[in-house]
This record gives C-alpha cells, sequence and structure tokens, in this order.
C-alpha cells in the first residue's frame, strides 16, 4: 500500500557546507594554523596581491595557497613561483568555493607541513559570501578602478569581512579616489579594518601581513 | 549561479531521508530562505529541475520556496526582530532599528532551510 507522509525537517541547505568549515576552522586552530578567505572580483588583483605575501612570507613560513577558478592554472602556477605550495580547484562554472572543495584539497595533504593558509576564492562579489569555507578571517579585496560604489553596490560580502583592502592604490589621483570606498566600508561594517595596498608597489603588503596576526620577518 | 549548488545541497539532503524512509519517491520539497539570501527563486527551480532530471526518484517532485521577512539584531540595544520600514538612502540591507533608531545592526541570515518534504513511501 502507498502512503504519502510529510517529513518535517527544518535543517538548512547549507548545513553540511557550514559543519565541514566549522571543522576545518576548528583543526586549524588546534594545530595552531592561521587560514585566510580571500574574495573579491575579478581583476581586483587578489592574485598579485597573494603572489606579493607569498614572497615575502614564504622565506620564514611554509605558506599553502588554494585556487578557485571556473578554469585553468594560471593563478596557481603564478602564486607558486613565489615559494608557496598551491593547488588549483577548477569549478566548472560554480561561482565560488565551499567547504567541501577545500576538505577534499586538505586531505590530499598533511597540514603539519605548513602555517599558513589562503583560499583564493572565484572572482566575484555576490556568491562567496554566503558560503562558509572555514577561513580564521574573511577578507574582501576591491581596487579603485571598479570604481567608487563597490561597497554600496555588495552590501552583503562586506557586512560579513573583517578585513577590506583597497587595492591599486598607487594609482590613487584625480582619475581614481580610494577616499568613498574607505568610508563606505567601515560605515557598512562597524570595526572593520581597511587598508589601502598596490600589490604592484608593494604599498601596505606589510600592514595587511602585520594585520593578518602574522609575525613579520 | 549559486542556485545550482543550493538545488544540489537541497537534493543530498532529501536523497538521504528518501534512505532513511525508504521512500518510493519524493512529491515535495519545501524550502524558506529570508529576503536577502540572493536566491532567484526561477534560477532555483531550474537548477533543481536540471539536476533530478536523471533522479528516478525525485522525477515527479516540485520543488516550493518560501520567502521570509528580514530578521535583524540590533548591535545597539539588542533587539532582535524585523527591521525598521525606513529604508537608508545610502546603504542597502544597512537597517534601522525600530526600538532605538540606530543604524549599527547585524542582519540576521536566514540560510536557505529545508522546512518539509512529502514522500510516497510503500507499506
Amino acid at each position: 500500500m502507498v502512503k504519502e507522509k510529510k517529513i518535517v525537517v527544518k535543517k538548512q541547505a547549507y548545513i553540511v557546507n557550514d559543519e565541514i568549515a566549522d571543522q576545518i576552522r576548528s583543526e586549524m586552530k588546534e594545530k595552531n594554523k592561521l587560514f585566510f578567505n580571500v574574495m573579491g572580483s575579478i581583476g581586483a588583483g587578489k592574485t598579485l596581491l597573494l603572489e606579493r605575501i607569498a614572497e615575502k612570507l614564504s622565506t620564514k613560513y611554509r605558506v599553502f595557497v588554494i585556487n578557485g577558478d571556473v578554469a585553468t592554472t594560471i593563478d596557481a602556477d603564478r602564486i607558486a613561483k613565489q615559494g608557496a605550495t598551491t593547488v588549483q580547484i577548477n569549478t566548472g562554472g560554480g561561482c565560488h568555493l565551499t567547504a567541501k572543495l577545500i576538505r577534499i584539497e586538505l586531505d590530499k595533504i598533511d597540514i603539519n607541513n605548513y602555517d599558513i593558509f589562503f583560499a583564493e576564492n572565484v572572482g566575484n562579489l555576490i556568491c562567496p559570501s554566503s558560503w562558509d569555507i572555514g577561513g580564521q578571517l574573511n577578507i574582501v579585496v576591491v581596487s579603485i578602478t571598479e570604481g567608487e560604489y563597490v561597497v554600496k553596490k555588495h552590501p552583503i560580502i562586506f557586512k560579513g569581512a573583517d578585513i577590506a583592502i583597497i587595492n591599486k592604490c598607487d594609482l590613487e589621483g584625480p582619475d581614481f579616489d580610494s577616499k568613498v570606498l574607505r568610508e563606505d566600508a567601515v560605515k557598512i561594517k562597524s570595526g572593520m579594518k581597511v587598508i589601502c595596498t598596490s600589490a604592484k608597489t608593494g604599498l601596505g603588503v606589510d600592514e595587511l601581513i602585520k594585520t593578518l596576526g602574522i609575525k613579520f620577518p | 549561479m549559486h542556485e545550482y549548488s543550493l538545488a544540489v545541497a537541497i537534493v543530498d539532503q532529501v536523497k538521504e531521508i528518501v534512505k532513511e524512509y525508504n521512500a518510493n519517491s519524493v512529491k515535495k520539497i519545501t524550502v524558506s530562505a529570508g529576503p536577502y539570501e540572493m536566491v532567484i527563486p526561477e534560477l532555483l527551480y531550474e537548477a533543481y529541475d536540471i539536476i533530478i532530471d536523471n533522479l528516478d526518484k525525485f522525477k515527479e517532485s516540485k520543488l516550493e520556496l518560501i520567502m521570509k521577512t528580514a530578521e535583524i539584531t540590533c548591535l545597539n540595544c539588542d533587539y532582535k526582530g524585523e527591521p525598521s520600514k525606513e529604508g537608508d538612502d545610502e546603504f542597502a540591507f544597512n537597517f534601522k532599528c525600530p526600538k532605538c533608531d540606530s543604524r549599527d545592526t547585524h542582519l540576521n541570515m536566514q540560510y536557505l532551510t529545508i522546512e518539509t518534504v512529502d514522500l510516497e513511501i510503500l507499506e
């Protein structure tokens, strides 16, 4: 006999992801490792910034970088040249990383062999904000060439961030201004740490490393 | 299009429920989300239909999304509930507390939640 039955579930669709993310965060803390989720739009300069960071930190620390992109290993290859160990996740159309994708990569290595972990999320200011990947800090990178209204247009990702990086500040001048971006980032989230950087010249990279709680040099 | 990932997450969880109840098929899945979860209903439905296309036990099922109202926590006075109707001309989602008028508020994310699953069970 066939019967219909209504099951009350009341479970978040993200629950499996969030459980894995919490587990990653706990494991990193327990093993005294640092793990940062780096988000930002396409072309904001996330990869070059991570190249600069890897170049500096690799002299003292064992750095592991997970790169998320729809296709290619371009970013992972670039950062690997700066002394970090890298792995590229190709999402094949997916617009963000997930905790499960991070877990799969972490399971392929011995976490104890590294000190600091970064995940460069897929270039996108929308979807990554909804998916916890287990990072201890969420970093959003925007650049002044994206226009002064980026924070206003994408408030949710900034609401959920701990650090806002305004990149390409070497171009600061009559055509590009970081003032509105800097002010908006603090207005949208009180206590937000805002850092102006230039991944190209190295401006602000030391300040960022210090803000991440990394002892350097 | 994170709706595809969400649809996968929904189907993965319901697959476990189907196993648990040894169900013959899924008739309906009801999910809910807050208004600022960036879920576009049409895209979620489309993604769901693509995913279940080759899943025998889901083929006849329907997905229903219920949109909830927004909820904030005021960081100034600890109020928790619906925000003031008065918007912010400068920032979207920068809600005002109806109790103390502060805009130092936290938007409580009401993530996509599987509310109920209607199953057909052979007994």
